[in-house]
């Protein structure tokens, strides 16, 4: 008998005693990007973890330091798929402090609320990806649809529909165009009525308080000591917003309410994003009605000639997925000395993977990822 | 109790460091190599307890790597870059990952993009870059352009450098 037959029969034949090792990834429908972890398993049920990743590094960083300052915005928004506007304005942050200017204010308004809207979309991504891991593909498909109308307004906005490359130092692009605003309004009243489907297909499900309660519990005090941030931990309990805590953009002028729950296991994590997105349309709104008129940019003169002074910032957002942090260095030169992020999927991914896989089948992996909102491409860069 | 920033550089003054005061809730603290461990459990004990990451810094001309540790108070709301320099020929630190566990896969990927070793770390082991046979790639002498042409054999036909 030839190796491979027989190290199947042995398996069919002693299920609760061979260990094997599972790929899941980097190319499983279970997994969200080109990641993967490497599962020993006994029978249907993990042993040990070992997380693969890579396969998305395409060095950013190093990349960075050798583009322009403007050039790096066409790469920023690739480290985080689904959640790109963070990206873009944690790094335009840190250019303006090191700089030492500030935004108008209607930049900053327009920021915000490109910021909300990305959020939105990633929020609808997640949601999505987490009820597909457990076999619920409709409200996948309603989420996904739900998802295209905000990415109208950001193509019709900027251009583009992931990546927008809409913050610039010194502000942003360009104006909303006429119209949008209305339209905008349109659709968040869309996505507010189509929150009491959500919930009957999805919060009210038996499937998922069944499959998810108790799944992958994480403390207020682990969260807070081993990094993990956003919505992770505040449906641990921990009532901390970057948007609160260290204000940017127009936060300062609004008023962001912090949702917490107690629960701290992966079904508090899914509520906590449905209660978190009705909370984002309501920050839009809030936005709209008191973004100023004024300029949306400055002149900061020909960008492609733009020098940073010498200096170094960490400029943090608060995204879908927790703090995004861009630590940019400068040497008063033409491109960046260094540029380091720091993705919010790092501690989960790597870490909490080792502590909460193990003892868990393999039929609950997908969601368990889904429900802490991994986003492998900010853990390779 | 929550800290003002100004008591929170007193402190760390009082305590022989250089403090920069950088930005609203932003300031760095230098570090010597030996003080790196007292340093941050110091500031953990007074209410820093979440590290944001760990990052390097390859400053070349000075011979010198600086690593960063990025801190953050949820109680004082005040970020700390707390940089330590050490020397780019030998290029050691303690390992903080007693202190953060999350920081095991920061010093893997600070291990791997710098070549800095971290003393007590037992597991280094490469997270992203598979078979790489050359330097650190995120080291300043490392030249993406001439270590592609060497990799792949390549025939140089224009290009702007």
């Amino acid at each position: 008998m030839d190796a491979p037959s027989y190290m199947l029969s042995k398996i069919a034949e002693k299920d609760n005693l061979s260990v094997y090792e599972l790929f899941f990834g980097p190319n499983h429908p279970g997994m969200h990007g080109n990641f993967g972890y490497v599962l020993e398993m006994i029978g249907t049920e993990i042993v040990k973890v070992r997380p693969n990743a890579g396969h998305l590094h395409r060095g950013f960083e190093k990349l960075m330091e050798q583009k322009l300052w403007v050039q790096n915005l066409a790469l920023v928004p690739r480290i985080c798929v689904v959640d790109p506007d963070p990206n873009e304005v944690a790094y335009c942050t840190a250019i303006e402090k090191i700089m030492g200017v500030e935004i108008p204010d209607r930049a900053k308004f327009i920021r915000t609320i490109t910021l909300e809207m990305s959020r939105l979309t990633s929020f609808l991504m997640g949601m999505g990806a987490l009820v597909a891991a457990l076999g619920l593909y409709t409200p996948m498909y309603i989420m996904m649809a739900d998802r295209d109308l905000l990415l109208d307004l950001f193509e019709w906005l900027t251009g583009a529909r992931i990546y927008h490359i809409f913050n610039i130092p010194g502000g942003v692009r360009n104006d909303l165009p006429d119209g949008w605003v209305e339209r905008l309004n349109e659709v968040l009243d869309i996505l507010e009525k189509r929150l009491l489907e959500y919930d009957k297909l999805v919060f009210e499900n038996p499937i998922i308080h069944k499959r998810l309660k108790g799944m992958g519990y994480v403390s207020k005090e682990d969260a807070m000591k081993d990094g993990i941030t956003g919505p992770n931990l505040r449906a641990s309990g921990g009532a901390f917003d970057v948007r609160v805590d260290d204000p940017y953009a127009a936060y300062p002028y609004l008023d962001v309410k912090v949702i917490t729950q107690d629960g701290g296991d992966a079904l508090t994590r899914a509520v906590q994003v449905r209660l978190e997105f009705e909370e984002t349309i309501k920050l839009i709104r809030q936005a709209l009605k008191e973004m100023p008129e004024g300029d949306v940019r400055l002149n900061l003169g020909n960008l492609s000639m733009l020098k940073v002074p010498k200096g170094e910032a960490y400029a943090k957002v608060e995204s879908s997925k927790g703090e995004f942090g861009y630590y940019v260095v400068s040497d008063g030169g033409l491109k960046p000395y260094r540029v380091g992020v720091r993705g919010p999927s790092l501690p989960a991914g790597l870490l909490y993977a080792q502590k909460h896989l193990p003892k868990m089948k393999i039929d609950d992996v997908a969601a368990w990822m889904a429900s802490l909102a991994i986003c492998p491409p900010d853990i390779d860069k | 109790m929550k800290m003002q920033k100004s008591d929170v550089i007193k402190q760390l003054v009082d305590r022989g460091n250089k403090v920069y005061d950088l930005y609203e809730n932003q300031i760095a603290l230098e570090v010597k190599k030996d003080n790196l461990l007292n340093d941050l459990v110091f500031l953990r004990s007074i209410g820093f307890e979440h590290l944001s990451f760990i990052t390097a810094v390859d400053f070349i001309d000075e011979g010198e790597f600086e690593v960063v540790y990025h801190v953050w108070s949820y109680t004082h709301k005040i970020h700390i870059l707390v940089k330590v320099r050490i020397d780019r020929k030998e290029p050691i630190l303690p390992t903080v990952n007693n202190l953060w566990e999350q920081a095991q896969f920061y010093e893997q990927e600070v291990h791997e993009f710098f070549g800095i070793k971290f003393e007590g770390n037992n597991d280094l082991s490469p997270l992203f870059l598979e078979n790489w046979v050359d330097i650190p790639p995120l080291r300043k002498d490392f030249d993406t352009r001439e270590f592609s042409i060497r990799l792949y054999d390549a025939e140089v036909d224009g290009g702007d450098i």
